[in-house]
């Protein structure tokens, strides 16, 4: 509006469409003017008695066109000019003199501009700032559109507060009382509300919430928290983002970026953005920015230091997180904006938890690098100081267990190991041993479940880790160094009381730890043996232990045992004197055979003296009586037999024993079949000499153990095989022309040169030897591989006596040997289990047959208890056995199921 | 103190000796069984057994089962086993409630003998009854006289096992 219009509008006012227009000027008032006032005049107001309504009318109008804002789209600039007495006195008399507005009918003049602002900004400029919302904000434009946003909005705040200020507020300071001073629009506080402070803080929060409505809220706070995100990642230096951003290359200078963010931050506090809405969004973004300030600091893990982080974590907390916090706080005017003791510390474990789960999430990872990981092992015992720690580990650990441990796919001796490493990592987590109990159960369960676990166990244990040829005596080569290097350790407390609870004078007891469970055991020392040792009943682990040292006894090559030796004695400390009597009397045997050995030979002079080398391998071919021991010292032996060469020129052969006391060794392999005839003429010879010495002791000679060296001459080569098997021995002897056969052989090479050797069937070494054809056939496989047999025709095989450079013979030789080593890993010395249920199942048929009978019908489990007590030596099966027995007797009609595990005599 | 503990070791031996004796003696039935006798111990203790026998073919007992009780005492095998027949029998030596008369199971018993043995005898017993010193003097007349008859109280006394439980 000009000048001129507004002149002439003070006079004659113009109708307008505006909600700003008063009551229409035109309209008369119907009342009297009052005598001697003029009538109708624009200056009513000041005409004292006039109608009040007409007054304010026309106050109103003056006021109202005075204030009213700009119609025309942005444009901020006010030409408002200097307000007139007539106005200053419309709104005077408006917002403190009579116009006043009495009652709630009539608008007053603060609500109208309040109105106006709200309608200025509805025209002109929500659509504005919803324009920047329209599309999706992009990450990299965040900061940019809160820019604006706050720009925008803080120039129309300005454009409403001016007149406002300038027009509205000295009137009402003045009824105050407090004309004088103006004050500064934002030091006012709600709580020393003067009227027009009153007024101010409404008008401020009407115009606000008029822009957080046109506003998105949930995008707005969001983004808000975004740039507040990135603004902590930026401040912080993190690499690891939970936005993908990839921080750039160039460090940002971090003042200038601080002082970026301070000011978005005030100005949108002043817009009236920085609320609970900012605050929560705030809150949000600190949350993610620990988050990620942890997995970009701490996560990595100190492999050299080896030590925890969590000092420095709470460090940066305090030095870092909490100003940072500070400041925005400040700049969102928080009350209070500083962070309480409290707090700090609620963060700092809250950062901790999180470092802690994140830490736990690895664990795995971390127990398997053990001792490396130590740094990290640190963190989470800090961590578990938190509640619930426990909880989340052991539920976490365990998931992690079964996914990635306790599965067929993975070799028992990993899982050793990994329990190794858990039992040392655990260790140093948790002391008392409550977590390991724990966490260890479900894998302690597992071992037990696997079959090869007490071998590989003993046989690590047997293991010298310095021995580079340490698993000679272990067929599959499973060994666990971990194990092996558990025994080299000194373990001078080993000695568990076993009354401890009951010990009075300890001064350090402690109760048992009030999570633990009921069978929790205190292990004082930290000895992984003597966690592997108790994973059975200390019986079922000697017997085993028996087994396994009987083989590696008679494996082994060292004629001093000096490692066995030093071996027994290590488990005898751990696992008491007087268990392994057995295992002792074994190695004593051992150590006499070798005494016995030279006295008998010194005794013989010539027979059975090896010729030059006395350490020739040995063929030691075991004697002992399967069938009942009458007696356990009427000594059943087995020998150990010392031979060398057989083949052709069968020159002197060598013979040492080994006499084994059975009633204390493990079930041997007793093949039985036909040595060489030297051989048993030596056995005879040495069977004798034994008698004299160790008075009326019967020998009894196991054939199948034991190994032998044989030289082999062929017309073109000579060849010299050690630690053969006795059977392998015997099979290439059985190649010799037997005495009837000499000429034979000799007229047949004459008539076909070369291949002048014998040939000899399956069937007949069969019968020859009085062997198994199994181990014949796995002999000669040996043979055909190391290029001295070839198959003529199926099952028929003879010697090659000159080499030549057949394709055929070099493959099938090969082809062989990889058969021969597969056959060799599964021999071994001592009777599984499986064999023993094989030797003893008709026995133990005619147990179950008998019981079935006399006693009725009976199920597997009375059955399996029966058997457990009844049969001499134990019975170490289960039901599965039992089972597999019952069906087979099903099969010969013997017995009936009658369902359920009910079995009965068929009639 | 030296001559108390030999005269336990030869002349009655502790319940654990008895046990194992027993113990080898069931061993030796099962690596070795008799066709048509078994013999099992009832519980752990091994002191009380069942025996089962078959009746030898060609006599009235042929193709019938007989289920046997046996008690060993703490002197065992200085003392015979207490042996009862708990099927029901007609046989001249065999009263009603099951005792047996044979010399082996009173003064000729000797430790020699084993469950195995007792059995066996107790089997031809039923084939060859000593009608010279009956339990049963109806069954000792009827044996010598009619067979056929003797048959018939057989077969009318005898009880399966079933029976028998039932």
């Amino acid at each position: 509006m000009d000048y001129k219009s507004r002149v002439f509008a003070s006079v004659f006012p113009i109708p307008s469409l505006s909600h700003t227009t008063p009551t229409p000027i035109a309209t008369p008032d119907l009342a009297y003017t009052a005598p001697g006032s003029s009538f109708g005049s624009p200056f009513a107001s000041n005409v004292s008695g006039q109608h009040r309504a007409i007054q304010r009318n026309l106050a109103w109008s003056t006021a109202t066109r005075f204030l009213s804002l700009p119609k025309s789209n942005r444009s901020f600039d006010l030409h408002r000019g200097q307000r007139s007495n007539e106005v200053q006195d419309a709104i005077y008399y408006l917002l403190v003199g009579d116009g006043k507005s009495e009652h709630d009918g009539e608008e007053g003049l603060v609500e109208w501009y309040t109105n106006e602002a709200r309608l200025h900004f509805a025209n002109s400029m929500r659509s504005a700032v919803k324009d920047l919302w329209r599309k999706k904000i992009d990450l990299r434009h965040a900061w940019d559109v809160l820019h604006e946003v706050q720009r925008m909005l803080e120039q129309v705040q300005n454009l409403y507060l001016q007149p406002f200020t300038d027009h509205i507020l000295p009137f009402l300071y003045q009824s105050d009382g407090s004309s004088s001073t103006l004050r500064a629009s934002k030091v006012a506080g709600h709580g020393q509300a003067g009227v027009a402070d009153a007024a101010f803080w409404k008008f401020r929060r009407d115009i606000h919430a008029v822009f957080a409505h046109c506003l998105p809220l949930k995008r707005f706070s969001k983004t808000l928290s975004y740039v507040l995100y990135d603004a902590g990642c930026r401040l912080f230096h993190i690499y690891v983002r939970h936005d993908g951003v990839q921080p750039s290359t160039t460090p940002e200078d971090t003042k200038t970026f601080r002082q970026r963010m301070t000011s978005l931050l005030q100005g949108l506090e002043r817009v009236g953005l920085g609320g609970d809405n900012a605050q929560k969004a705030f809150a949000h973004a600190m949350d993610k920015l620990l988050d990620s300030f942890i997995a970009s600091h701490y996560l990595k893990v100190d492999w050299y230091s080896k030590k925890s982080v969590a000092p420095h974590l709470r460090m940066w907390i305090q030095h870092g997180f909490c100003p940072l916090v500070e400041l925005v706080m400040e700049c969102l005017r928080c009350d209070p904006s500083t962070v309480q003791p409290t707090e700090l510390q609620q963060w700092q474990e809250m950062a901790l938890g999180r470092l802690g789960r994140a830490r736990v999430d690895n664990l795995f990872e971390f127990v398997i690098n053990w001792d490396k990981s130590l740094g990290a092992i640190l963190d989470i015992k800090e961590y578990l100081k938190l509640t619930n720690a426990k909880q989340y580990l052991i539920a976490n650990f365990s998931q992690h267990i079964s996914r990635r441990l306790l599965h067929p796919g993975v070799t028992t001796t990993y899982i050793l190991d990994v329990y190794i490493f858990i039992i040392r990592a655990f260790h140093e987590l948790e002391p008392k041993g409550v977590l390991l109990e724990r966490v260890a159960r479900p894998i302690r369960r597992y071992l037990k479940e696997r079959e090869d676990t007490a071998r590989i166990i003993i046989s690590s244990l047997l293991t010298e880790v310095n021995d580079e040829t340490g698993n000679v005596f272990v067929s599959g080569g499973e060994l666990s160094s971990e194990i092996a290097g558990e025994m080299q350790r000194p373990f001078a407390n080993f000695h568990q009381d076993a009354d401890e609870e009951l010990n009075w004078g300890d001064m350090n007891w402690q109760p048992v730890p009030i999570d633990a469970s009921p069978d929790y055991k205190k292990s004082k020392v930290e000895d992984v043996i003597w966690f592997l040792l108790t994973l059975w009943e200390r019986e079922d682990f000697i017997n085993e232990l028996r087994n396994i040292f009987g083989e590696h006894l008679l494996r082994c090559q060292d004629p001093e045992y000096e490692k066995e030796i030093r071996l027994l004695e290590l488990i005898k400390i751990r696992l008491g004197d007087d268990k392994l009597q057995a295992c002792e009397v074994m190695l004593r045997d051992v150590l006499d055979s070798k005494r016995i050995n030279a006295s008998i030979r010194a005794d013989s002079g010539n027979l059975l003296q090896t010729p030059d080398h006395t350490q020739h391998p040995e063929t030691p071919e075991g004697a002992g009586p399967r069938t009942p021991r009458t007696r356990r010292l009427t000594t059943s032996a087995r020998s150990r037999l010392q031979s060398t060469p057989l083949s052709k020129p069968p020159e002197q052969a060598a013979l040492n024993a080994q006499i084994l006391s059975s009633y204390f060794w493990p079930l041997l392999r007793d093949d039985q079949f036909l040595v060489p005839a030297q051989i048993q003429k030596l056995q005879k010879e040495y069977e004798g000499r034994f008698e004299r010495i160790k008075g009326m002791r019967k020998l009894n000679w196991m054939n199948a153990l034991g190994d032998g060296t044989v030289t082999l001459e062929f017309e073109d080569r000579t060849e010299e095989f050690e630690g053969l098997t006795t059977w392998q021995v015997s099979v290439v002897y059985a190649f010799q022309p037997q005495p009837g056969e000499e000429k034979v052989a000799g007229a047949k090479g004459k008539g076909k040169g070369k291949d002048s050797s014998l040939s000899r069937t399956i069937t007949q070494l069969e019968e020859m030897l009085e062997m198994e054809e199994s181990l014949i056939r796995q002999a000669i496989a040996f043979w055909v591989g190391k290029s001295v047999l070839r198959e003529e025709s199926p099952d028929t095989y003879s010697v090659i006596e000159s080499r030549s450079t057949s394709a055929a013979d070099e493959d099938a030789a090969a082809a062989a040997e990889e058969l021969a080593t597969v056959q060799a890993a599964q021999s071994t010395t001592v009777k599984s289990q499986a064999d023993l249920l094989t030797d003893k199942k008709p026995v133990y048929m005619s147990f179950i047959f008998g019981m079935l009978t006399n006693q009725g019908n009976l199920p597997t489990m009375r059955i399996l208890m029966m058997m457990r007590m009844m049969v001499q030596g134990g019975f170490p099966f289960g039901t599965e056995e039992i089972k597999g027995m019952l069906v087979e007797m099903e099969k010969e009609g013997k017995v009936v199921p009658l369902g359920g595990e009910l079995w009965g005599i068929k009639k | 103190m030296a001559l108390s503990s030999n005269t336990r070791a030869n002349g009655g031996g502790s319940s654990a000796t008895v046990a194992q004796r027993l113990q080898k003696e069931l061993m030796d039935i099962m690596m070795s069984p008799t066709p048509g006798i078994t013999a099992f111990p009832d519980d752990e203790n091994m002191s009380q057994w069942t025996a089962t026998i078959e009746g030898p073919t060609e006599t009235p007992y042929a193709a019938l089962t007989f289920k046997l009780s046996m008690e060993f005492a703490a002197n065992y095998p200085y003392a015979p086993p207490r042996v009862l027949f708990k099927t029901p029998i007609y046989h001249p030596n065999v009263d009603f409630s099951g005792r047996i008369c044979l010399d082996i199971l009173k003064d000729k018993w000797s430790a020699i003998y084993n469950i195995n043995s007792v059995l066996l005898s107790l089997q031809s017993l039923l084939g060859e009854p000593n009608n010279s010193s009956p339990l049963n003097a109806q069954a000792a007349e009827l044996w010598d006289s009619d067979q056929a008859a003797f048959k018939q109280h057989v077969l009318a006394r005898h009880k399966t096992p079933e029976e028998l439980d039932a």
